[in-house]
């Protein structure tokens, strides 16, 4: 067994992976690299409410055994040595897991502009939270889940907000356009400005590294603004693995976690996902492989997100050629089928279907496996 | 063996899925609670749904977790 495991990365799949290598009885080192100066903390409310909630209180990391390394970086793997640099000094490791998570993407129109945010951290949250004054007007660059709950949350600080999206509606590329026109009515109802249909050509002045007045969309729009988020997706943090056989575009896993190279596993967005629950699941996972248990099956996963005091959940997978939906305006089931089977479903304001629909998804995936 | 569920309350998230398997053993509002006792299968199959993991169970005669 592992006696030195090394987890670099500070987020849901890293503190998953440690608590359960604590739980599971390993009791040789656990040192985890935090890219933050805090200790790790849970992401969803960045967008639901601008703040980051600790996972555990502070004591637990000592009364546990695990050490965080805060404030450090990995910045490169070599496996030979079995050992990861950081941006001081180095760390050698019996079993490494890499859930260094992922990192916004960015808009070439947008870098370099001190009123444009992003929002990945918990300083990001912060950084937004200041600038959201009542009246302040917010343009927010992609209507994906992040830009919709910052829209909202935005809205009930007082902010005058415009969302942004390329595609003919906010989430129309997960949802389709039938459930992205009905988000682009709730957001419209609540005030929220949302613009479709044309993608972010410039941004005013054209000066590099001013502020941006004003921001112009392909077709000539122009929405004036005192601060911009981007919020245009992520793209698995793999950047530090250049040179090792893991590089790439994101790190690839079989179930148990495990990669290609003997002594390293890997977890949360880095393996290429983006959401909460498969990020727990597999951070767990890979400490119960690291100590040689059995993983079990993964129940059909499911995403949350409030807006407007909404709870809207995905369970199963998205990417339906049919949405059937059954309800009223803000409380609605919506059945997603794709080649004719159920493949997910979308609940508005319906929390409690949730478990019925989750149970569902698994017997119908274990029926096709029997079929 | 009796099998005694626990619910980390820092790692839940009040999805709902242990009390529609085990109405009589969970409720949850907020995040879940232990309301009553269930039989030992229905009490790993509520934790063993958990999406969160956030569903421990312990054995009563032994105090020990038990692998889910």
């Amino acid at each position: 067994m592992p006696s030195r495991i090394l987890i670099a990365g500070g987020g849901l799949a890293a503190q998953r992976a440690a608590e359960t290598l604590r739980a599971r009885g390993h009791d040789g080192a656990i040192q985890v690299i935090c890219a933050e100066p805090v200790a790790p903390y849970d992401r969803p409310p960045l967008s639901k409410e601008l703040v980051g909630t600790p996972f555990r209180p502070a004591e637990w990391y000592a009364d546990n055994d695990v050490e965080l390394l805060l404030g450090r970086r990995a910045c490169a793997l070599d496996v030979g040595a079995r050992q990861v640099a950081l941006d001081d000094g180095a760390v050698g490791y019996d079993a490494l897991v890499i859930a260094t998570g992922s990192r916004p993407r960015r808009l070439p129109a947008l870098v370099g502009r001190p009123n444009v945010l992003e929002l990945r951290t918990v300083a990001d949250a912060e950084r937004l939270r200041s600038a959201l004054t009542p009246g302040a007007r917010l343009a927010i660059v992609g209507g994906g889940f992040v830009g919709l709950e910052v829209a909202a949350t935005a809205r009930r600080l007082g902010a005058d907000v415009t969302v942004i999206e390329a595609a003919s509606a906010p989430l129309a590329r997960v949802l389709g356009p039938s459930l992205g026109g009905w988000f682009a009515a709730l957001h419209r109802a609540e005030g929220v400005r949302v613009e479709v249909g044309s993608g972010l050509e410039a941004a005013l002045p054209a000066v590099a590294g001013a502020p941006v007045s004003a921001l112009v969309l392909a077709d000539g729009r122009e929405i004036e603004a005192d601060v911009v988020l981007s919020a245009v997706g992520v793209a698995p943090e793999t950047r530090w693995l250049a040179g090792s056989p893991l590089a790439g575009d994101r790190v690839a896993v079989d179930p148990c976690g495990r990669t290609v190279v003997p002594g390293v596993w890997a977890a949360g967005d880095v393996v290429g996902g983006d959401h909460w629950e498969p990020a727990a699941r597999l951070g767990a996972a890979v400490a119960r492989s690291i100590l040689g248990l059995d993983v079990g099956a993964a129940p059909p996963a499911s995403f949350w997100s409030d807006q407007y005091g909404i709870r809207i959940q995905l369970v199963g997978s998205a990417g339906a050629d049919v949405v059937e939906i059954d309800g009223s305006d803000r409380s609605f089931t919506a059945v997603l089928r794709r080649h004719g089977a159920v493949c997910g479903a979308l609940l508005v304001g319906r929390p409690r279907e949730l478990p019925t629909w989750r149970r569902r998804l698994a017997d119908a995936a274990t029926e096709r496996k029997a079929a | 063996m009796t099998l005694l569920p626990r619910v980390d309350e820092y790692s839940c998230c009040g999805h709902g899925d242990c009390a529609a398997i085990a109405p009589h053993v969970f409720r949850v509002d907020e995040i879940a609670v232990v309301t009553g006792e269930g039989s030992d299968d229905v009490v790993l199959e509520a934790a063993r749904a958990c999406p969160a993991m956030a569903i421990e169970v312990v054995d009563e005669a032994t105090g020990e977790p038990v692998d889910l």
